[in-house]
């Protein structure tokens, strides 16, 4: 048992209680110590970034990416494969229509329910960090991993590609390799917020599973079967794009190629009032609300 | 620094976690919270630290309330949870600059050597925590609690599932920092020796009731001053000559050759200091425990110390009155002593 409290430094002051304070009690009224916010932000997001790098994410995605890549750019040689820059980035947009949207998803689905689970977030609640900032962070480290992996795998096959065709035409791979970081960020915020508002694994992965399989599969095949049955105005088109993250990839890449002649597919979005500009902005929307409700659901979460 | 518990209520669904439990931890103070499973005793550390909120009440730390300002609190008190888990693939010194750089930490490199030290880590702090034993891990937990030497640390069942090699390494590190810091401790615990054997006060709760609150020596004294003495004579004519003498003590008992007297504890001490060497094989001196004051709390459900139960009590009034008889109790409050002191 102690026999240091009650030293004579300790001097005590009764208090109407009954119990007695000591004048070494700490003031916590005095200014805080904990590092400033972005630099508690930057500390998960680095740990989050070297935990994805030595659990070899980092090699596992850009693996993933420069092999699929390559291997749709390297048919070339064949009679089925796409020719030039343009022909081999809507092939390659089809792929990572499927492809990211997964991948992100099964890179980020235990981001926050998995630490859960070893003990590493009541570890990190503990400390005197805002709880937001844990899952952003968190989101932040894993981002990177997966933009370097995706510019890394999919510029791989794009250096082919230079080697091949020239540099004619790279700008299309540059917005489709643009657009594909952002397709996967947007996944890999949606996994993050799954990731927060699940208490189990198996959960969150059946869940990631699913939204994958709505947005890859089902939502633009129900967008189809109700234009067909309704004859839906082009607003009405418009709004069921941009409610599908695949949808707006799909806009942003497809509108770059035969961008200079009119009947680019760029023309008939902008009849349709979807611009580059709003696009972007949608992306941007649908990285940052998944995550803003995950920085709001994380406070409320019981361990 | 004091932490101040003032009818506190907290409720899961219908699940009631806390029904209004008060009392005061004092500044410095090792202090115990014992309760079966589903007491509350983790429902009121995470109120503690700031990771909930009561439904009424008010948790102070420091004179601050926890639910005004619990990011204030918690850069002051250090939270080891019960299932608390590091990367696998990090270092144990990693896993602490992670730590110290959130706490912002002065000083980093000298903390982390400090905080290793402290808890016998230093020569595994390279080592990837996956090659941790689960001791070593709970270790290194504690060493994160001590970065930034806090003002409070809050451990949460810190001895669950380590073998009793890892608990005694424990035990130590929590006496030493007991000794040599003016850190509040506060942790939980199944193992009632265990709190006996570190904690200054304790507080038992069962269904989030608070059952009693105290110091340990006014928890397991309730019942009385009584203790056991053991004495197994050397010879049959020794025996009857000691049966007669401890009848002027106390009730005596005899199984086995063994008497056991029930007495004060002054007149078992005085007992004990009239036994000659030659006459005695062997005796024992049994402290009443803190298991039967915890028992005793749960079968009456008595509310302890009142309303606001006050533990301040000066732990230097605590003074182990085995010193005075020259003999000693360990944890169980067990004395065994096979050559007795002889006295005049």
């Amino acid at each position: 048992m102690s026999d240091h409290q009650q030293t004579p430094t300790d001097e005590t002051t009764a208090r109407a209680d009954g119990g007695c304070a000591t004048t070494a009690d700490v003031d916590l009224s005095q200014p805080t110590e904990s590092g400033s916010w972005y630099r508690q932000l930057l500390v998960v997001a680095e740990t989050e970034y070297r935990l994805a790098v030595r659990g070899r994410w980092a090699v596992a995605l850009t693996a993933i990416f420069a092999a699929f890549a390559l291997g749709l750019t390297t048919f070339s040689g064949s009679s089925v494969s796409p020719e030039g820059f343009e022909r081999t980035v809507a092939s390659l947009a089809v792929l990572a229509v499927y492809l990211v949207p997964l991948v992100a998803l099964a890179f980020s689905y235990d981001a926050i329910v998995g630490r859960e689970e070893s003990g590493w977030l009541q570890t990190l609640f503990a400390l005197p960090v805002d709880r937001s900032w844990l899952v952003i962070g968190t989101a932040l480290g894993r981002a990177v991993v997966l933009a370097s992996a995706t510019i890394i795998g999919f510029g791989i096959a794009g250096g082919f590609l230079i080697l091949e065709y020239g540099l004619s035409g790279f700008d299309a791979y540059v917005t489709f390799l643009l657009a594909t970081v952002g397709l996967g960020l947007i996944f890999l915020a949606i996994g993050v917020l799954i990731s927060t508002v699940v208490h189990e694994k198996t959960h969150a992965l059946g869940i990631a599973l699913l939204i994958w399989a709505w947005f890859v599969l089902v939502h633009d095949l129900l967008g189809l079967g109700l234009v067909a049955a309704f004859g839906l105005s082009d607003t009405a088109v418009s709004a069921m794009l941009l409610a599908n993250p695949t949808g707006i990839f799909r806009a942003l890449v497809l509108g770059t190629l035969g961008a200079a002649s009119d009947a680019g597919f760029a023309t008939v979005l902008a009849e349709a009032g979807l611009s580059t500009g709003l696009l972007l902005g949608a992306v941007l929307l649908w990285i940052s609300l998944p995550l803003a409700l995950a920085a709001l659901a994380i406070r409320r979460r019981r361990l | 620094m004091r932490i101040t518990i003032t009818d506190v209520h907290k409720r899961y669904s219908d699940v009631v976690a806390l029904d209004g439990p008060s009392f005061d931890i004092p500044s410095g103070s090792t202090f115990g919270v014992l309760g079966t499973n589903g007491a509350g005793k983790t429902t009121l550390f995470g109120l503690l630290v700031g990771h909930d909120t009561p439904d009424s009440g008010r948790i102070e730390v420091g004179g601050v309330d926890v639910e005004q300002a619990g990011h204030r609190v918690r850069e002051r008190v250090a939270f080891l949870p019960e299932h608390a888990g590091f990367p696998p693939a990090m270092t144990g010194r990693e896993v602490l600059s992670v730590h110290a750089r959130i706490r912002g930490i002065t000083g980093r490199e000298r903390s982390i050597a400090e905080a290793l030290e402290t808890v016998g880590l230093t020569d595994a702090a390279d080592r990837t925590v996956s090659s941790y034993s689960n001791g070593m891990g709970r270790r290194l937990g504690l060493a994160s609690a001590l970065l930034g030497e806090p003002p409070v640390l809050v451990l949460d069942e810190p001895t669950a599932g380590l073998d009793p090699r890892g608990v005694a390494t424990f035990h130590q590190i929590i006496e030493r920092i007991d000794r040599e810091t003016n850190t509040t401790v506060v942790l939980s615990s199944h193992v009632l020796a265990e709190v006996e054997r570190l904690c200054d006060s304790v507080a038992i709760l069962e269904d989030g009731v608070l059952r009693a609150a105290g110091s340990v020596d006014e928890l397991r004294t309730a019942g009385g001053e009584h203790v056991t003495v053991t004495v197994r004579p050397s010879t049959g004519q020794e025996r009857t000559q000691l049966r007669e003498a401890a009848r002027q003590y106390g009730d005596v008992t005899e199984t086995d050759g063994e008497l056991t007297v029930t007495c004060e504890r002054g007149a078992a001490f005085e007992f004990c200091g009239g036994l000659e060497s030659d006459s005695v094989d062997h005796f024992e001196v049994h402290e009443p425990g803190l298991d039967a004051a915890f028992h005793e709390a749960l079968a009456t459900g008595d509310a302890g110390t009142g309303a606001n139960s006050d533990t301040g009590t000066d732990p230097d009034s605590n003074a182990d009155t085995d010193n005075d008889s020259g003999t000693s109790t360990d944890s169980d409050e067990t004395a065994t002593v096979d050559t007795p002191e002889v006295s005049a």
